[in-house]
């Protein structure tokens, strides 16, 4: 057989299989997940409530949307959603940062401490919300008790006072997810060059002085990718909230996901459900695509 | 670290380990302890850390009802369900991803990112409603589905990755050889990239364990996962932290193993994403 010939059926042969490994996602995909976001725009456009006993859809245009604007709780759990962002996020790099320096040595006391850090961002976050819960409960929690020792008188438990409670929950995600920023950290300091260290050295830069002028500039793309992957987690919480507080007390700690979902699946409120969830949709790919330009240049 | 550290620095470093350690440790204690306590100990204040009367009793109590078993069998079939499901899906289209030499299926690797992304609250609606009108809900199958449109993004993700890091060598050589590029998947890819796959499944065993929102809207009384379990248990009129912590500990195990005793695996996946694109 000619050789030309043989390859390029061999490149058609290749490019067949290759379809035929990535086709049953596709398929999966389309329906399981591009199918109901389809359905959920149309919804969207619906007065849709289950709990109407004849199941009717009015359509409506867009007045779901407009309603989002008029609700005077979305703009209390949007607010909240960017206090709990930016309140998770931020302390946990800074915080991350920290624990990936203490624990960067490869000891094995550090590689042990490591491994244990470990633990809190695999386990369900339905089961660390209620243990924090217990740990806060007024009358028997822990943390109560030793802050009353100090002094702190913290009324029906922090997380049943409205100035406690939104700072309450964010500890819980800082100590479920801190780790999460040490381990990403880590993997950034681990593929760090070796050079400009040992040139500053040279030079007599102290450790204080190479940290700020090296260390901190080269793991800025780690930074980056550590700080958008927080946020965008960070932007779906949920079990947490519905664990400790379920969005109270009043509305302190109510962010957009438990919003949509007592709208949903409280009030069975669809269409209007389906609107709000489409403007957190498009909220969180806009912050999405920014993360993939990012990864996608650090590829180069 | 080039330079000496001096001695009050090495004791400012040590204290604030054992500082970040108590705080990270501390909760995760406090659940062990407390499902070893008798319930008039674990509501004593000051608590009692150290010292304590252990006993098995809130084990005995909790493996005597016949749901906890329904609880947890739910949760395994949920899991290695969603996990087996992931990995047929998912593994063999990162390979896909890995190999083609088209740009357009190169960069639809992205769109699995951005499938990871989606609020759980956006998709959950509208699956919740055509699951009813297909009357699956409360079947496994519903939440092994939604679950499995996060995790097998991830393993497309993960799996491209690291396929991409497998020298092409040994599979040209089978293809010279001539065999079809299928059987160089399977035979020559597959097994060099086994490392890959278990943190691929760790991943998706971790997430389907552990979730809640899905199972919560999409179980009924007799699918209910362990999480759900918890729930009940902490909700129901005579409130125990004993049972509660029971249940939480069955719920954490998966967690504990996979972080104590494969969490070379486990960070492969958690960077994953950061280290490349």
């Amino acid at each position: 057989m000619n050789q030309a010939l043989g390859k390029s059926i061999n490149r058609v042969l290749q490019s067949k299989s290759y379809v035929v490994l990535l086709l049953p996602l596709l398929i999966f995909v389309t329906l399981i997940a591009i199918y109901p976001l389809f359905f959920s725009l149309r919804i969207s456009l619906f007065d849709y409530r289950l709990t109407d006993p004849n199941q009717t859809q009015t359509f409506v245009g867009i007045q779901n949307y407009l309603r989002a604007f008029k609700d005077p709780v979305i703009f209390i759990s949007l607010k909240n959603t960017l206090i709990f962002v930016l309140g998770t996020v931020v302390s946990e790099l800074i915080l991350g940062l920290g624990l990936a320096l203490l624990f960067a040595p490869e000891t094995r006391i550090a590689r042990f401490v490591r491994s244990f850090l470990l633990i809190p961002m695999a386990l369900p976050p339905l089961v660390v919300g209620l243990v924090w819960k217990s740990l806060y409960n007024a009358d028997f929690g822990v943390i109560p008790y030793y802050l009353k020792a100090l002094g702190i008188n913290v009324g029906r438990g922090p997380l049943g006072e409205l100035n406690f409670a939104m700072p309450a929950v964010i500890l819980i995600d800082i100590w479920q997810w801190t780790p999460l920023i040490m381990v990403i950290l880590l993997a950034g300091l681990k593929s760090l060059p070796n050079e400009p260290y040992e040139a500053a050295y040279v030079d007599g830069a102290s450790r204080w002085q190479s940290f700020i002028y090296i260390t901190l500039p080269l793991l800025k793309p780690t930074f980056l990718i550590a700080f958008l992957t927080r946020t965008i987690q960070s932007f779906k919480v949920f079990d947490t909230i519905y664990a400790t507080t379920s969005g109270g007390p009043g509305q302190a700690t109510t962010v957009l996901n438990f919003h949509i979902y007592t709208v949903g699946m409280t009030f069975f409120d669809m269409g209007y459900a389906a609107a709000l969830a489409n403007i957190l949709l498009i909220v969180v790919a806009v912050i999405s695509i920014i993360y993939i330009m990012v990864m996608s240049r650090q590829q180069y | 670290m080039i330079q000496k550290k001096s001695s009050i620095e090495k004791i400012v470093l040590i204290a604030l380990s054992v500082i970040a350690i108590i705080f990270f440790m501390m909760p995760i204690y406090w659940l062990i302890t407390t499902s070893l306590k008798f319930g008039r100990d674990a509501f004593l204040l000051p608590p009692q850390w150290l010292v304590f009367d252990a006993t098995l009793k809130n084990f005995r109590e909790v493996l005597s009802v016949d749901k906890t078993f329904m609880y947890i069998k739910n949760s395994l079939i949920i899991t290695s369900g969603t996990t087996v499901l992931s990995l047929i899906l998912g593994v063999p289209a990162g390979y896909a991803l890995a190999r083609s030499k088209s740009r357009l299926v190169g960069n639809s690797s992205y769109f699995f990112l951005l499938l990871q992304m989606i609020p759980p609250t956006a998709m959950l609606i509208p699956f919740y409603l055509i699951m009813r009108d297909l009357h699956l809900i409360g079947s496994y199958t519903s939440v092994i589905l939604l679950d499995t449109i996060f995790d097998a993004s991830f393993v497309v993700w993960m799996m491209r990755s690291y396929f991409a890091d497998v020298p092409k060598e040994m599979e040209e050589a089978a293809l010279v050889d001539g065999a079809s590029q299928l059987s160089a998947f399977f035979k020559v890819a597959i097994p060099l990239s086994i490392p890959g796959i278990i943190a691929s499944a760790l991943y998706t065993i971790i997430y389907s364990w552990n979730d809640f929102l899905f199972a919560l809207m999409l179980t009924s009384p007799k699918t209910k996962t362990i999480p759900l379990g918890i729930l009940a248990s902490f909700s129901s009129v005579e409130i125990s932290w004993g049972k509660m912590a029971v249940m939480s500990i069955f719920a954490i195990i998966p967690a504990i193993l996979i972080s104590l005793f494969l969490n070379r695996y486990f960070v492969q996946g958690l960077t994953a994403g950061a280290s490349k694109g």
